[in-house]
């Protein structure tokens, strides 16, 4: 009875904080963010120098009529590859925590060996139909990366919430099921590899790191220099696709492991 | 009726939708702050960087201009937005799902080691349990 | 209605979720909630015209609610707050 008498308290005390919060912060920002400039202006400084230059020349460098994915993929390629860099780096520190003989060894399929709790309609056609348009999808969403919204971080995640629903669902085995997270995060490993050795590939045809104008596929004409920067661009973001997938399956099978379901 | 909402309009370009992007910033430090829980802090870590994410992208709007793919017949800088923030704002969110996967990952070893993941609790006792 | 009168009702509406968040004590509803949140800050990129961010936030705040859902079950508390 104390501890009900003590939250409802701290509730109240909590609610009026953030009600004079809200009032002090709003009273003192009001003349502060005139100095921001006007949302919708055309002539702001964040709008005039180079965003200019990529918008309008995007398409014949890059033979990519989605500007985002160019300016990410390439004209801004080397900070990506470290994003890739960093991600993998989360999925190692994650399985080095977690990493004792204390495994929970109850997991939901072993569980509904014995009792088939789960046995139904929607189970059923949700496994076998919604898994496969989901994994396809991915893949599309990979490869229309430069025609229409896409790229490679969305079509990592999608591939990996197809092995999530798949994981989540008991009462089936199948090849799914024998992705371990170390084999998760060697894919991982070699996704993050794909992109660097596409960035190694021009030094020994006479260029720079990821300059893509001379990757040595093709023949060297000034007209398929927009090709090679597509071809660039597609390598790229396979190699995204496959570190970001890895990752979000390693992280789920370390977590799911200290997981019992029992009740 | 029309007049009222040019007005609101205004003010709202000028500096309205700033303040609200501060306070929901506010709002997310405060809950970081004030929680007593650890994983009720994670989720207000996600909240701040919705916040900070959404005042980047307020930088790429112009008036009368349309998504960032090229359309054929329309020629010209004003009439896209900006790619720039969007660029970069695409890497942040996949950090931040990076970020969220290795807090959880401590948080689970913390209760193996303490016990109990309420911020009171492991502050009062004092030190681990091995000494 | 111009966009700019929907971007504020959005945010007014992200603002309250957020304290619903905050003042919440226990975490099971507090899941659910940041994945109602996730969903109006999607909503919120739209509007503004980036769709690959709206794309890749509605992807990644399901993945991130399951994880936290799962952390929940596993830590399986018995003391509220």
């Amino acid at each position: 009875m104390e501890k009900h008498l003590h939250r409802r308290k701290q509730r109240k005390k909590r609610i009026i904080a953030m009600i004079i919060l809200i009032i002090a912060v709003a009273a003192s920002t009001f003349e502060l963010a005139t100095f921001l400039p006007t949302i919708g202006e055309l002539n702001t400084p964040a709008n005039s120098y180079i965003s200019e230059y990529y918008i309008e020349n995007a398409v014949e460098d890059t033979h990519s009529y989605n500007i985002v994915t160019a300016v990410l993929a390439d004209y801004r390629g080397f900070d990506t590859l470290f994003e890739t860099c960093v991600m993998f780096l989360s999925g190692i520190t994650a399985m080095m925590v977690l990493s004792t003989k204390d495994k929970v060894s109850k997991s939901i399929e072993k569980k509904s060996d014995d009792v088939n709790i789960f046995e139904s309609d929607i189970m059923d056609n949700a496994f076998r139909i919604i898994i496969p348009i989901i994994m396809i999808y991915g893949i599309y969403v990979l490869a229309h990366g430069e025609i229409s919204l896409g790229g490679g971080f969305q079509a990592g995640a999608l591939l990996a919430s197809a092995y999530l629903l798949d994981k989540i669902i008991p009462g089936f085995r199948t090849v799914l099921d024998r992705i371990t997270e170390e084999f998760a995060l060697v894919v991982a490993g070699v996704g993050s590899f794909i992109y660097l050795s596409t960035g190694l590939l021009p030094m020994f045809n006479g260029g720079n790191f990821l300059e893509y104008g001379k990757l040595p596929f093709g023949s060297k004409s000034i007209e398929t220099v927009g090709y090679l920067h597509s071809t660039g661009i597609l390598l790229i973001e396979v190699g995204v696709t496959i570190c970001v997938a890895g990752v979000i399956i390693a992280i789920l099978e370390v977590v799911l492991e200290r997981t019992s379901f029992d009740e | 009726m029309n007049n009222f909402l040019i007005i609101l309009e205004n003010f709202l370009a000028e500096s309205g939708i700033y303040v609200l992007t501060f306070i929901l910033m506010a709002l997310g430090i405060f809950g970081m702050i004030v929680s007593g829980n650890y994983m009720k802090k994670l989720m207000c870590m996600n909240i701040l960087q919705v916040s900070i994410i959404f005042f980047f992208l307020t930088f790429g709007q112009k008036n009368g201009a349309t998504l960032p793919v090229v359309l054929e017949h329309l020629l010209g800088a004003e009439s896209y937005i900006n790619p720039l923030p969007h660029a970069l704002m695409l890497t942040a969110i996949v950090v931040s799902l990076g970020t969220t996967g290795v807090g959880l990952a401590l948080l689970m070893k913390i209760k193996d080691i303490y016990g109990t993941i309420e911020e009171d609790e492991i502050t009062g006792k004092g030190g681990s349990k091995n000494e | 209605m111009p966009i700019l009168i929907l971007e504020a009702i959005l945010l007014i509406a992200l603002i309250f979720v957020a304290m619903g968040i905050i003042i919440g004590q226990e975490l099971l509803p507090g899941v659910i909630i940041y994945c109602a949140f996730s969903f109006i800050a999607m909503l919120l990129y739209t509007i503004i015209g980036a769709a690959d961010v709206a794309f890749t936030e509605a992807v990644i705040g399901t993945v991130s609610t399951v994880y936290f859902v799962i952390a929940i079950k596993s830590i399986n508390r018995s003391h509220k707050k």
